[in-house]
């Protein structure tokens, strides 16, 4: 059964089937049904390296020294799914520069104003990808949502063409 | 290639009473199958070749072998009790392995997370000791001496109740539930889950029940069996890996698991491996 | 007040829900949709000759639309749940109540295509209900830019009832919520609130509970 349709309590993960308790370490640490029991320390779940940056998660395999990217003035906006192979996505961004492998910074032009955006992009698929929008810390949110919105739509409708 | 262990065995694909000339088209293994009341009000069924496969009609359900059948279909003599009232719960699709919706169906430690308030609740979660084997006459798992905590047993329970439970294997896709009568202290409700494979990870299931109970309104105790079977539906879609292992491997099963470790090593046992996987988890 | 109920109707359900965090008894009467169908019968259909359910009775009225029950039920016990009393508040709340329609045309006939063998174009019902759900998702969005968590508004409304139940039922219909974080948001608010009941599909959310008493 998908942990992630677990519940958290405390600093556990718990998993929705059997209610099977996991710490941070992924270790097992009770079984509902036997709460007499110490679980083996064969009972574990998978985990990975993960840390956080400018509101950003980011994630690798366990142990894994992470060498996260510099987002010094960026904050996190939005994370958005797009339906488009990454040519779709790149061929769609106007004047936007690949800053590093999955990375896209450029400028946007929001009515009188202009704002940075930056783009990480998460292959799902070949067909999907999630994109995860940064921003300056002024900027507006909601102007810049919508810019995203149209940028989709563009894209996708490209795509179909 | 379907084992023919498998061919050789009664699966459900219809309820009977909804049965009439223009019938039903589904499949069995894979296998398109039509369903239909024939002029002389007796039910048939046709593989894709035409060819009339051996029907068996019983617990309200139509029951076919899409090969030769190996032994007769289970009985249930609860249900010729005079009193019980049988209820045909309808019929619901399932993306997941057909065994899992059986093994699903034998299991109690999920009641308090998944049934909550119902069958189980926190912090009533302990599985006590039952016991469990394969009966060699019958050739059918048997669980007994099952105890469990529950606020709400059946539509007809008054207030929380431990309850007694018997489960049993009855065929590879269908399992039947004894569980206590709230209405009849001394007699067992009977629970059944029938499971039609449509594919390997696809599959309708057919519950049934044969109850005591003469006040509740029939269309109550449809919707209370619903309700529990709707529960588990999300859990049974997203388990993983799709095919259950008949081997041990990742998967580590307690003593709350003695049931579905018995009904995997029966499954193996036979060469009923339709929905089923070898390679370790 | 009697309301004539199918309990895996997400329909129903808004009615169900609505009245239990209004703290309001209803009486169920449980009408076999499936796979009896009672809700075509001759008998069913002289109450409602649409033959669908839910259908909410008080006295002489009797309602047929999920909508209509929602805004009975909240002017008769609880007007704070429909909006603030501006033209634009109303507006907002009715565009919510529409849309709830073309959310139970969508994922909620995915749902019965998936479940319970409704006849659908379950590509395009899909399609249409992920284009739903991206519309939810920016709207929710913006709202938790401006701090509200709600569909309209700084509290829930017969809105979030009336589009809740097949937003989060969307997964038995093959349609998972892993892309719209605002709206899996919005529907942890709604579970989290108090007296909501859930029903079969939606889980209790057990974090609400701590760990049993003497349990890490």
């Amino acid at each position: 059964m998908r942990l992630s349709h677990g519940f958290v309590r405390g600093e556990s993960l718990n998993c929705i089937y059997h209610g099977w308790v996991y710490g941070a370490n992924g270790g097992c640490s009770r079984i509902p049904a036997h709460p007499e029991l110490v679980p083996p320390a064969s009972i574990k779940a998978e985990v990975f390296s993960c840390a956080q940056a400018n509101g950003v998660m980011f994630a690798g395999p366990a142990g894994a020294t992470m060498d996260l990217p510099d987002l010094v003035g960026w904050r996190a906006l939005r994370s958005m799914p797009f339906e488009c192979s990454q040519q779709d996505l790149e061929q769609g961004l106007p004047g936007f520069a690949a800053v590093a492998p999955g990375r896209f910074e450029g400028k946007v032009t929001l009515g009188g104003t202009k704002a940075q955006l930056c783009l990480l992009v998460q292959e799902l698929a070949l067909g999907k990808r999630m994109v995860h929008a940064l921003c300056g810390p002024q900027h507006d949110a909601v102007a810049l949502s919508r810019w995203l919105e149209a940028l989709r739509l563009r894209v996708e409708e490209e795509k179909a063409a | 290639m379907i084992p023919k262990a498998v061919m050789d065995e009664w699966y459900p694909v219809a309820m009977a009473s909804l049965i009439g000339a223009q019938g039903r088209q589904t499949q069995i293994l894979g296998l398109p199958i039509r369903v239909f009341r024939q002029a002389d009000g007796a039910i048939a069924v046709h593989g894709a070749d035409g060819k009339a496969l051996p029907v068996i009609l019983r617990f309200g359900h139509v029951w076919v072998c899409p090969g030769t059948p190996a032994h007769d279909l289970f009985t249930v003599p609860e249900a010729d009790q005079p009193g019980r009232r049988l209820v045909d719960c309808g019929v619901v699709r399932v993306k997941c392995s057909p065994l899992r919706a059986v093994e699903n169906f034998l299991d109690i430690a999920h009641f308090p997370f998944v049934h909550t308030d119902i069958l189980g609740a926190e912090p009533h979660t302990e599985v006590n000791r039952y016991e469990v084997q394969i009966r060699e006459d019958s050739d059918e798992v048997w669980a007994t001496k099952v105890h469990f905590y529950q606020p709400q047993a059946a539509k007809s329970a008054a207030g929380g109740i431990v309850t007694e439970y018997m489960y049993r294997v009855a065929a590879p896709t269908a399992a039947v539930l004894y569980k206590t009568c709230p209405a009849r202290p001394g007699e067992w409700d009977v629970i059944g889950i029938f499971v039609q494979p449509l594919s390997e990870e696809l599959c309708d299931v057919w519950p049934w029940m044969a109850l005591y109970d003469d006040t509740t309104p029939m269309a109550s105790l449809i919707q209370f069996q619903q309700m529990i079977f709707l529960q588990d539906r999300s859990i049974l879609e997203n388990q993983i890996p799709r095919l259950l292992p008949l081997d041990p491997g990742m998967e580590i099963p307690t003593q709350a698991d003695l049931t579905s470790i018995a009904y995997r090593r029966w499954l193996k046992r036979k060469g009923l491996t339709y929905g089923a996987q070898m390679v370790a988890a | 007040m009697i309301l004539y109920d199918y309990v895996l109707s997400a329909s129903c359900y808004k009615i169900r829900l609505m009245a239990a965090l209004l703290a309001v008894k209803l009486d169920l009467v449980a009408v076999d949709f499936h796979a009896g169908r009672e809700h075509k019968t001759p008998a069913f259909r002289a109450m409602n000759p649409a033959g669908t359910l839910p259908v909410l009775v008080d006295g002489d009225l009797v309602m047929t639309e999920s909508t209509a029950m929602l805004v009975y039920l909240a002017r008769l016990h609880a007007p704070a749940w429909l909006g603030s009393d501006t033209p634009a508040s109303a507006a907002r709340i009715q565009h919510w109540l529409a849309f709830s329609g073309r959310l139970g045309a969508s994922l909620g006939m995915a749902r019965l295509h998936d479940m319970l063998q409704f006849d659908a174009d379950i590509d395009a019902v899909r399609k249409a209900g992920l284009q739903c759900l991206r519309e939810l998702e920016a709207h929710l969005f913006e709202a938790r830019q401006g701090g509200r968590i709600w569909l309209e508004g700084d509290a829930p409304s017969i809105a979030d009832i009336a589009c809740f139940p097949n937003v989060a039922l969307a997964p038995d219909g093959g349609v998972v919520l892993d892309d719209f974080p605002s709206v899996r948001l919005w529907s942890r608010a709604i579970r989290s609130l108090d007296r909501f009941v859930e029903m079969p599909g939606i889980h209790r959310l057990h974090e609400l509970k701590p760990a049993p008493e003497g349990v890490a």
